[in-house]
């Protein structure tokens, strides 16, 4: 039995590189522990190095499609302690057993590492639309500053997404685990961050809230479709959710007036 | 003390509420180039995405305002018609320009949708808009989505500059007939509207052409095509005449998307409109006609077959109600059917269909399977049958048979206006 900690988050290329090592050796997915370094209860086994000494030669061995290995950098993304494992039982099954593997939907491994893929993919999503900058200034200069905390490692999925559409702005991203930091042509990464440096305040947000308010047409209420979109979760990292209970609470007696206004009208 | 520029947004983000395409269309990918050192925002492709949900269950994707709520025209339905007295505001192109970058560079939103009562002339209104458009893709380097709703009655030069800068243009033509306008809207016509909506469309397909003998490619040109919306339930249209106008909206004049907006009683309201809100449930039927129309290879006559007074079936979707009536298709095999055929299976949609093909041809789909799919298995098992599954006779036949798909009053209606795929 062999242990593999990777304590890396999200640890796609530790764990790449530990499992084409595993597979060149041969070994069996039931011989192996995958652990997770923030599953570990304490530091006994987070010294221990990721695997066997890397060897050019071993890795040519097996060809891994490149679709797949797509797929298992978003799944193991995933917060899920056992993403390691899974991705490496199903990297066995698609060399020893079925290439087409990834075609069987209703496979319990397959419709498990698509679950964990929806999911990162739902979360990444999700971060992009929800983020909120505030903006400070930095030496003159506009800077934007966010705070957001995933429920996966979804940072990484979307580090592109943010420098394609704020190319020229300065902005750091601080997510519980891991910041992204940009000057407008260098991305630094930094672990751990200190969240202190986010703002309690931004000049325009005030107007968002107005918008927010005033968007919202009380005479049609439907709080459930705008739960299943967007959960009480999410709601930590938006500053207009502050508004829906009153807006809900009022949403009754406003529909009214605007219907008694209405038939009294003109 | 309120600021002006917060009494402003709250009078022309209240007046625009009640226009129903929120969402961002596709108008493709775009982004700033590598040693582009101004440009802000970009187009991911697809639909834009849902920076938040009021608790109407509707998504916040745009900046979605009026320039001015000042307006010369008297549609009844309208909230900012002449006659009414509602707070009335203008936002001038700096401060319009400056509240969309201000919020584009904080993640609130896709872009912008501006809109507009007309203010002294239908040209100088839509010479307003078109300048703040201008000012964003020109001034700022704007690469975020702009959609304008265009001035029906504004020149053709107008339309035409708008297409340039915009990614979307939008006419709303409100009613589905020319009678319901000249009650509800006097001072429009639909002609007007089909041909500004032709002009577009003209414009649309002259700059889709591939590049000029001279290696030019024509100048991008509303590359999200051109929206609509109509009224649902302030007139008396039938749910045909309805989806017959869009019909023709989507065949003849192109148009991307057509929006159904469930009459809702407006503040100050002229008494010529109906005193209580049309059916939320309506509208929703309606997309999902819509939806069967365009993506499902159902025709017009078969959504509404054998209905008595022209209306969709309130208590079933159409495609259940389509379904009920021919039962004789009916069970239709998992393993076998093509497509067109399995797209008409209650329970299935578009997507879920494409995951069926893809599963079949490598093993044969079992119950289990289905299982798995976590799909409405109660809706679907009197229609289909599978490898080790076939419907009992007296599921298709039993007296009962509509009667269990009859929902209680709680109908869960699904959010029309979001930026989701369909």
């Amino acid at each position: 039995m062999k242990t593999i900690t990777i304590s890396a988050v999200p640890g796609y290329t530790e764990w790449r590189t530990a499992a084409r090592e595993c597979l060149a050796a041969g070994l069996a997915p039931e011989n192996i522990v995958w652990q997770a370094g923030e599953s570990l209860q304490d530091d006994l086994f987070g010294h221990q190095p990721a695997v066997l000494q890397t060897k050019q030669e071993l890795l040519q061995q097996h060809k891994i499609p490149s679709s797949a290995l797509a797929i298992f950098e978003v799944a193991l993304c995933h917060s899920d302690t056992t993403r390691f494992s899974l991705c490496y039982r199903i990297l066995w099954r698609l060399i020893f057993e079925n290439r087409n593997l990834f075609r069987l939907k209703t496979d319990a491994d397959i419709l498990r590492i698509n679950a964990l893929v929806k999911a990162v993919k739902r979360d990444a999503y999700k971060m992009s639309a929800y983020l909120r900058f505030r903006e400070v200034s930095h030496e003159g200069e506009e800077y934007f500053i966010a705070w957001y905390e995933p429920e996966h490692y979804s940072l990484e999925r979307k580090l592109g997404f943010f420098q394609d559409r704020f190319k020229n702005m300065r902005w750091s991203i601080l997510t519980p685990y891991r910041a992204a930091h940009w000057d407008k042509s260098n991305l630094v990464l930094e672990d751990n961050p200190d969240p202190s440096i986010y703002p309690n305040t931004d000049r325009i947000e005030k107007y968002w809230l107005t918008y927010y308010a005033n968007i919202f047409n009380p005479a049609r209420v439907k709080k459930n479709a705008m739960l299943s979109s967007m959960p009480k979760k999410y709601w930590k990292n938006m500053p207009e959710t502050v508004l829906i209970e009153d807006m809900l609470k009022n949403s009754e007696a406003r529909a009214r007036q605007m219907i008694i206004k209405s038939n009294s009208g003109s | 003390m309120i600021d002006k520029i917060t009494q402003k947004l709250e009078i022309l983000s209240d007046a625009a509420k009640y226009d129903a395409s929120c969402a961002s269309g596709t108008a493709g990918k775009r982004k700033a180039g590598k040693d582009d050192k101004t440009g802000i925002g970009s187009l991911t492709g697809g639909t834009g995405i849902c920076h938040s949900f009021t608790p109407d269950g509707r998504c916040v994707s745009l900046l979605k305002i009026l320039m001015t709520n000042y307006c010369i025209y008297d549609c009844h339905y309208c909230i900012n018609r002449v006659s009414s007295n509602v707070r009335r505001a203008r936002f001038s192109v700096k401060e319009t320009v400056d509240l969309t970058l201000n919020f584009y560079k904080r993640n609130y939103i896709e872009g912008l949708f501006l809109s507009s009562g007309i203010v002294g002339s239908p040209d100088h209104t839509m010479e307003s808009m078109v300048r703040i458009a201008k000012s964003l893709r020109l001034d700022h380097n704007f690469k975020g989505y702009i959609h304008l709703k265009t001035i029906p009655n504004a020149s053709p030069e107008l339309q035409a500059e708008a297409g340039l800068y915009a990614d979307r243009l939008s006419i709303n033509v409100e009613m589905p007939t020319q009678p319901s306008l000249n009650k509800y809207a006097p001072e429009k016509d639909l002609g007007a509207i089909h041909g500004a909506m032709n002009t577009i469309k003209d414009k649309i397909t002259e700059h889709k052409r591939d590049k000029t003998h001279t290696g030019r490619r024509p100048a991008r040109f509303a590359p999200g095509g051109q929206s609509t919306q109509m009224i649902i339930g302030a007139d008396g249209s039938t749910d045909k005449t309805i989806l017959m106008s869009s019909t023709q909206l989507y065949s003849q004049q192109k148009l991307r998307r057509v929006y159904y907006s469930a009459f809702s009683p407006i503040p100050d309201a002229s008494e010529v409109l109906p005193l209580k809100p049309a059916p939320l449930i309506r509208e929703h039927r309606l997309y999902q006609a819509d939806w069967l129309l365009r993506f499902y290879g159902f025709g017009l006559d078969e959504i509404l077959q054998g209905t008595t007074d022209n209306m969709l079936d309130m208590d079933h979707d159409p495609k259940l109600s389509w379904a009920l009536r021919n039962k004789h298709i009916f069970p239709i095999d998992l393993n076998k059917a093509d497509k067109q055929l399995l797209l008409r299976v209650p329970g299935l949609g578009a997507r879920t269909v494409q995951k069926l093909l893809s599963i079949r041809s490598y093993t044969k789909l079992s119950w289990f399977d289905l299982t798995k799919m976590r799909l409405p298995l109660n809706k679907l098992k009197p229609f289909i049958t599978v490898s080790d599954y076939r419907p009992a006779i007296h599921l298709l036949d039993g007296i009962n048979f509509e009667a269990r798909f009859k929902q209680p009053k709680q109908m869960e209606l699904f959010a029309a206006n979001t930026a989701i795929q369909q």
